[in-house]
C-alpha cells in the first residue's frame, strides 16, 4: 500500500451545500485514518449514465464534513469564492509560470505521441519488408523534434495563450514550429495552479440533520456510516471498512422526546433481522436531569442507542 | 336479518382472555387498560409460546418506585436469546466435545447441539397505535435490573430452582433487554427484543 501522508486538516470544497472532496489522498486518508467513507459520485465523461464505477469527487455527508470540521482534522472551504478570488488575484509571474508548466507538459505529451507514431509506423514498414526505409527516415524526425523542444524552450512566453508583449519570438521557432504542433493541455485541477486555499475559520459548521449526535456517537465507537437510504434508515453501520465487512446496523436517530411509531420498530426490527442485521435507534439525552444513571452511554455525549432484534416467537 | 332475532341465546361464551380480564382486580398503581394489556400479553406468552413463572411487575424492582406502565418478566422454554460471541464459545465448546468423543471412541451422534439454559426476561407489553419516544423508552430501562428478580412470595418449585442455576450469572449478558410485547387490534402479538445500547445483531 501506498504510503499517503495528508496534511491535516485538510480542506473540504463547498460547492452548491454539497460538501466534496477531489483528492484522491485526501479521500484513501479520510476513510483509513478518519471512518469517513463518503460516496463517490465522479462519473465517466463519454459513459456519463452508468453508475457502476465511479471515482473522485467524493461528496461527504454533512455530519462526515461536521464530524471531521469538530475534531479538527479538515475545514471547510468555499470553493467558487476561493476560485474566483484566487484566479483574479494571480499575480503575473504566477500565472506566467504555470502557462510554461502547461506548454511543457503539451510538448512532452505531442513529442511522445509522435514517437509513438514513429514506432509504429516502423513496425508496419518492418512487417512489409520495408524496414530500411523506416530506420533511414527515422533519425531525422527524433532530430527535428529534439531540435523543437529546444526552440519551444526558448519560446516559451510566446507560446501562451495569453497576450505579451511582444519581440521575444525567435528565429528558429518560427522555422520549426510545422514540424511538431504542441498539444494545447486543458488542466484538470485547481489546486494547483492556485495555491491550497487557506483556513477561513468565519465558515460556521455544515448544519446537519438531527440525526447528527448519533452518527458521532457511532464513530466515535469505531463504526462505519453509509448513507441509509437501501435500507430505509438513516445510516447503515458497519463494524469495519464496508469493504471488508458486511453492516450491523440499520440506524435511525430520533430526538430524545419525539415520538415514533411502534410499527416502525417492528418494521425495521423485521427487515433488520431479515438482512443479519439489527435496527438500531438513538439519539442525545436533552432531558435535564442527569439520566446516565442507568444508562449506557459510556462515551459521555449523552448518546443513547437501543438495538432491536426480532424475538423469534 | 334472521340471525337477529335468536341472537340472545347464541351470544358466543366469552373468551378465556375476557374471563382473565373479569376476573383479576386491577392495582391501584396504574390505570386498568395497562394492567389489562399485561395480562393479555402474559396470557398469550403462557397459553401460546408456554413461557413460566410470569409475573407482572408494578413497581421498580431497582428504586422501588410505580413503573411507566407493568411490566412482566417470566421464563420462555428456550434460551430467546444467545449473544453471537456466546453462540461461538457454543460452537467451540460442540466441537471439542465432538473431538474427545471421537478420540474415545463414542460415536457421538447424541451430541448434535449444545443447547444454553433459558434466562428469564423482562416484557414490555405495548400496544401498536401507541406512540413512542425514547425518553419512554430510557425510562423503561432504567427501571429494571439486568436480570428479572424471580418470583418473590408464591415462588414455585420450578422458578426457584431455575433462579439456583441463574446465581452464576451468564457472563456473555453485559446490557439490559426487553422483550417488546406489541399487540395489535385483531390481538396478533408480535414480540421483539430490545437491547439497552448497540449490540451486535445475532448471525442466524
Amino acid at each position: 500500500m501506498a504510503d499517503i501522508s495528508v496534511q491535516e486538516p485538510f480542506p473540504i470544497s463547498l460547492i452548491a451545500n454539497r460538501y466534496l472532496l477531489f483528492d484522491v489522498n485526501i479521500v484513501t486518508y479520510a476513510r483509513r485514518e478518519h471512518n469517513i467513507c463518503g460516496v463517490l459520485i465522479g462519473t465517466i465523461p463519454h459513459l456519463s449514465q452508468q453508475n457502476i464505477f465511479l471515482g473522485i469527487p467524493l461528496e461527504l455527508m454533512p455530519e462526515e464534513a461536521r464530524l471531521l470540521v469538530e475534531k479538527g482534522h479538515a475545514y471547510i472551504v468555499e470553493d467558487v469564492e476561493s476560485h474566483k478570488s484566487g484566479f483574479l488575484e494571480m499575480s503575473r509571474e504566477e500565472r506566467l509560470a504555470f502557462l510554461q508548466v502547461m506548454d511543457k507538459q503539451g510538448r512532452e505529451t505531442a513529442l511522445s505521441n509522435k514517437k509513438k507514431a514513429e514506432e509504429r509506423s516502423e513496425k508496419a514498414l518492418q512487417r512489409k519488408g520495408l524496414a530500411g526505409k523506416a530506420q533511414e527516415s527515422s533519425p531525422r524526425v527524433s532530430e527535428t523534434a529534439e531540435l523543437n523542444t529546444r526552440a519551444y524552450t526558448d519560446a516559451d512566453a510566446e507560446t501562451s495563450l495569453f497576450d505579451l508583449p511582444s519581440g521575444t519570438a525567435s528565429p528558429i521557432f518560427s522555422q520549426n514550429s510545422i514540424a511538431l504542433e504542441p498539444y494545447f493541455i486543458t488542466p484538470t485541477t485547481s489546486y494547483p495552479p492556485l495555491p491550497i486555499p487557506p483556513t477561513t475559520p468565519t465558515l460556521s459548521l455544515p448544519d446537519v440533520p438531527r440525526t447528527y449526535p448519533l452518527f458521532a456517537h457511532l464513530h466515535s465507537r469505531g463504526y462505519f456510516m453509509t448513507p441509509g437510504l437501501r435500507f430505509g434508515c438513516h445510516y447503515t453501520v458497519y463494524p469495519g471498512d464496508p469493504l471488508r465487512f458486511h453492516s450491523h446496523f440499520l440506524a435511525t436517530g430520533a430526538d430524545w422526546d419525539e415520538e415514533f411509531n411502534l410499527l416502525d420498530i417492528v418494521g425495521g426490527g423485521r427487515l433488520g433481522t431479515g438482512v443479519k442485521k439489527a435496527y438500531l435507534i438513538g439519539g442525545a439525552d436533552t432531558s435535564s436531569k442527569d439520566s446516565r444513571s442507568g444508562g449506557y452511554s459510556d462515551v459521555g455525549d449523552g448518546v443513547r442507542a437501543f438495538s432491536i432484534e426480532w424475538a423469534g416467537l | 336479518m334472521a340471525m337477529e332475532s335468536p341472537s340472545k341465546a347464541l351470544v358466543p361464551a366469552p373468551s378465556a382472555l375476557t374471563n382473565l380480564l373479569k376476573s383479576q382486580t386491577p392495582p391501584s398503581s396504574h390505570p386498568a387498560h395497562l394492567h389489562h394489556l399485561a395480562l393479555q400479553i402474559q396470557h398469550n406468552l403462557q397459553h401460546q409460546h408456554g413461557w413460566t413463572a410470569l409475573r407482572i411487575h408494578t413497581h421498580s424492582p431497582v428504586n422501588h418506585t410505580p413503573l411507566q406502565r407493568p411490566l412482566l418478566s417470566g421464563l420462555p422454554p428456550h434460551r430467546l436469546y444467545t449473544h453471537p460471541d456466546e453462540q461461538a464459545e457454543l460452537l467451540k465448546e460442540l466441537e471439542r466435545r465432538r473431538k474427545a468423543a471421537r478420540k474415545s471412541g463414542i460415536s457421538a451422534d447424541s451430541e448434535n447441539v449444545v443447547v444454553p439454559e433459558p434466562e428469564r426476561e423482562w416484557v414490555l407489553p405495548t400496544k401498536l397505535n401507541e406512540k413512542w419516544s425514547l425518553g419512554r423508552m430510557a425510562e423503561v430501562f432504567d427501571g429494571v435490573e439486568i436480570a428479572p428478580p424471580s418470583g418473590e412470595n408464591n415462588v414455585r418449585d420450578v422458578s426457584e430452582e431455575e433462579s439456583g442455576k441463574q446465581g452464576n450469572e451468564n457472563k456473555w449478558k453485559q446490557t439490559k433487554r426487553i422483550v417488546l410485547a406489541t399487540v395489535d387490534e385483531d390481538s396478533t402479538v408480535v414480540y421483539y427484543i430490545v437491547h439497552d445500547g448497540v449490540v451486535k445483531p445475532r448471525q442466524n
